[in-house]
């Protein structure tokens, strides 16, 4: 009973420390506008300023460089969710393809989908870049776009997926039922597979929008950047108070999103583990 | 409405040097209901998949109505099936699941309609239309299930072990609406289980299958009174027939100590070695001295009857080879209590007898 206890404790300690571990940048994040530079340098880490401080830094980095970070805001918006559309129509259908027909190479393209996959997605950039070039469209939205709708992780969730939590008589069922193949998917699979699509859509949008280093190299305009690649405007110049607020305002799209999938993502995570 | 033929259609498993289905001839008529049994992994369920389409065909031919299907899509060879787990949309009601197919095949709205009412009707299922399956019972999915089969109006059903997630009760009464609902459309069906006595109330016919191999077709009464060989005699029947060892003799055949007189010619001749089979009734109590000797272990009392459970005496055993425990089927009132010592004589005419190698049927 007492070694009972005991595990139970050291769980909870090492949970509370994994938690602490993570929260503690965005307390930080959170409670640093609040405060003027010198309280920022001189009080402690969790020391809270004033809301009038949280609201003039507010109010300095909307206005900031003539509203510019509500441009990045939108050019992020558009980026990502066109990204990440593009990238669960490509990769749902085919992880589906993958999982539930057999065809010539089909073992290969798996394979090449999980090297793509742990692939560092920097080293394909100079290619991207090149090809990119070549067709003229550095330097427009599709230059961003295009790359992120490319997304091997969410052709393997979706592959592992229907794999897996979908039982295959149900589909052969509807085969029989003098469904096509497209029937059987649009009708019978994907309805089923919303859990799929949430969790594909929402890696997708996370990694779009906290994506720097691909923007970089894609756009040299500023009113073409995206929110991450606006930020580092801010490094020169502009007081931390305010750049951390400009950096609060970058993350929360990304909290609020996880707020409200948080339910659907967690049901996509053990959609496999239970059967009927 | 159809007739099904299956003329050496094998199927071979990838990495498997074993066929699943081994070289199956079988004809299906019209309007049959023919079951197809066997202990699991005998190929039965992969058998109706590869009539379906939803199982690749290494060889032969799979005919519906003398035309072969091998190598068409399974939405093309008009066939309906009930899945052992039902395989129910889950994200549609129980309407939209009966009328899916019909909606694949683009009928007018009206004629689903009326389609999916008179199934409903029919099933008991009308007033669960717009229920999601998990909102169902056990036995409203099985029937659910059923009724998306019969909308499609098809010409074979396939029905793979439907009844096996139902409870004992309901199983029995589910058993018997499918036999009636096969008998009032009338169309060929196809039926797997694995449990004996499902197949013998509800198959006009009944395709026993081993290791992949058919060992014998036939009308339940034929099966049972004339197996092929000793597997189908020791898997049909409930409880199932006593298999025990003998050697032919002079006056009969010798079963331990004991001589059982012939009523018909000798299986074999003198001094060779037989197996017999005796079913639970063949065998009655005997008077001491008159029959084989065995020892009760357990009584299994039914009511109308009783099943004695027992074991060959040692004297009657010593020496040989032979399966030991013993079942009678006996009436309740002259059943003995465990720890007896019995007697046991067998009925005229009753013995069957296999070869102890082959385990073939020897006439007699």
């Amino acid at each position: 009973m007492l070694r009972h206890y005991a595990i139970r404790l050291l769980v909870l300690l090492t949970l509370v420390a994994f938690a602490a571990f993570f929260l503690v940048p965005i307390i930080w994040l959170v409670l640093a506008p609040t405060k003027t530079s010198e309280q920022l340098v001189n009080e402690s880490p969790f020391a809270f300023g004033s809301v009038g401080n949280f609201a003039h830094a507010f109010r300095t980095m909307i206005t900031w460089q003539g509203g510019s970070l509500r441009i990045w805001l939108e050019n992020s918006a558009i980026y990502c969710l066109s990204g990440t559309a593009l990238a669960v129509l490509a990769a749902v259908p085919a992880g589906y393809g993958l999982a539930q027909t057999r065809f010539i190479g089909r073992g290969t393209l798996l394979w090449i989908t999980l090297v793509a996959m742990i692939m560092p997605a920097n080293a394909l950039i100079l290619p991207l870049f090149l090809e990119l070039n070549a067709v003229r469209l550095i330097d427009t939205a599709w230059s961003i776009i295009v790359p992120f709708a490319f997304f091997p992780f969410g052709v393997y969730l979706a592959y592992i997926y229907f794999s897996a939590a979908i039982p295959g008589d149900l589909l052969a069922a509807a085969r029989l039922d003098g469904a096509g193949e497209w029937h059987v998917f649009r009708h019978v699979a994907l309805p089923l597979s919303l859990p799929i699509v949430a969790f594909v859509g929402f890696f997708a949008f996370v990694a779009d929008w906290n994506n720097f280093y691909l923007p970089f190299v894609m756009t040299y305009d500023r009113s073409q950047y995206p929110i991450q690649v606006g930020l580092q405007l801010a490094i020169v110049g502009v007081p931390a108070p305010d750049r951390a607020m400009a950096t609060l305002i970058a993350i929360t799209p990304v909290v609020i999103l996880f707020v409200l999938a948080q339910r659907t993502l967690v049901g996509g995570l053990l959609a496999g583990a239970f059967s009927g | 409405m159809a007739t099904v033929t299956f003329t050496d259609a094998t199927r071979l498993y990838p990495k498997s040097d074993r066929a699943a289905v081994d070289h199956l001839n079988l004809e299906v008529e019209d309007g049959e209901l023919l079951v197809l049994v066997g202990p699991s992994g005998c190929g039965k369920t992969t058998t109706l998949r590869m009539l379906a389409g939803l199982e690749y065909v290494n060889g032969g031919a799979i005919l519906i109505d003398g035309k072969d299907v091998v190598g068409l899509p399974p939405r093309d060879r008009d066939i309906a099936m009930v899945f052992q787990n039902y395989a129910l949309y889950p994200h549609m009601t129980v309407a939209q699941n009966m009328s899916f197919s019909l909606r694949m095949a683009k009928l007018p709205k009206a004629q689903i309609a009326e389609r999916v009412r008179a199934a409903a009707k029919l099933l008991e299922l009308e007033q669960y239309l717009d229920r999601k399956p998990r909102q169902l019972s056990g036995g409203q999915r099985q029937r659910v299930a059923m009724g998306r089969a019969i909308v499609r109006e098809p010409r074979v059903f396939l029905m793979d072990e439907p009844l096996s997630n139902l409870d004992a009760q309901l199983r029995v009464a589910t058993r018997a609406e499918i036999a009636a609902l096969q008998r009032t459309l009338g169309v060929t069906t196809l039926y797997v289980t694995h449990d004996q006595v499902e197949a013998m109330t509800l198959g006009h016919r009944v395709a026993v299958m081993k290791d992949g191999v058919l060992q014998q077709c036939d009308t339940p009464r034929t099966l049972y009174e004339r197996p092929r060989n000793a597997f189908v005699a020791g898997f049909i029947g409930s409880p199932p027939m006593n298999l025990v060892q003998g050697t032919v003799d002079a006056d009969g055949v010798r079963i331990g100590a004991t001589v059982i007189p012939l009523a018909g010619r000798p299986p074999k001749p003198v001094g060779e070695t037989v197996t017999v089979g005796l079913r639970p009734e063949s065998l009655v109590l005997a008077s001491a001295g008159n029959g084989i000797p065995a020892t009760v272990s357990i009584v299994e009392e039914l009511g109308a009857e009783a099943f004695v459970y027992a074991h060959l005496a040692d004297s009657a055993t010593s020496g040989l080879n032979v399966q030991r425990g013993i079942i009678v089927r006996l009436a309740p009132h002259v059943a003995p209590r465990s720890g007896e010592l019995i007697h046991l004589g067998v009925k005229d005419r009753s013995m069957l007898f296999f070869d102890a190698d082959t385990g073939l049927a020897i006439e007699t």
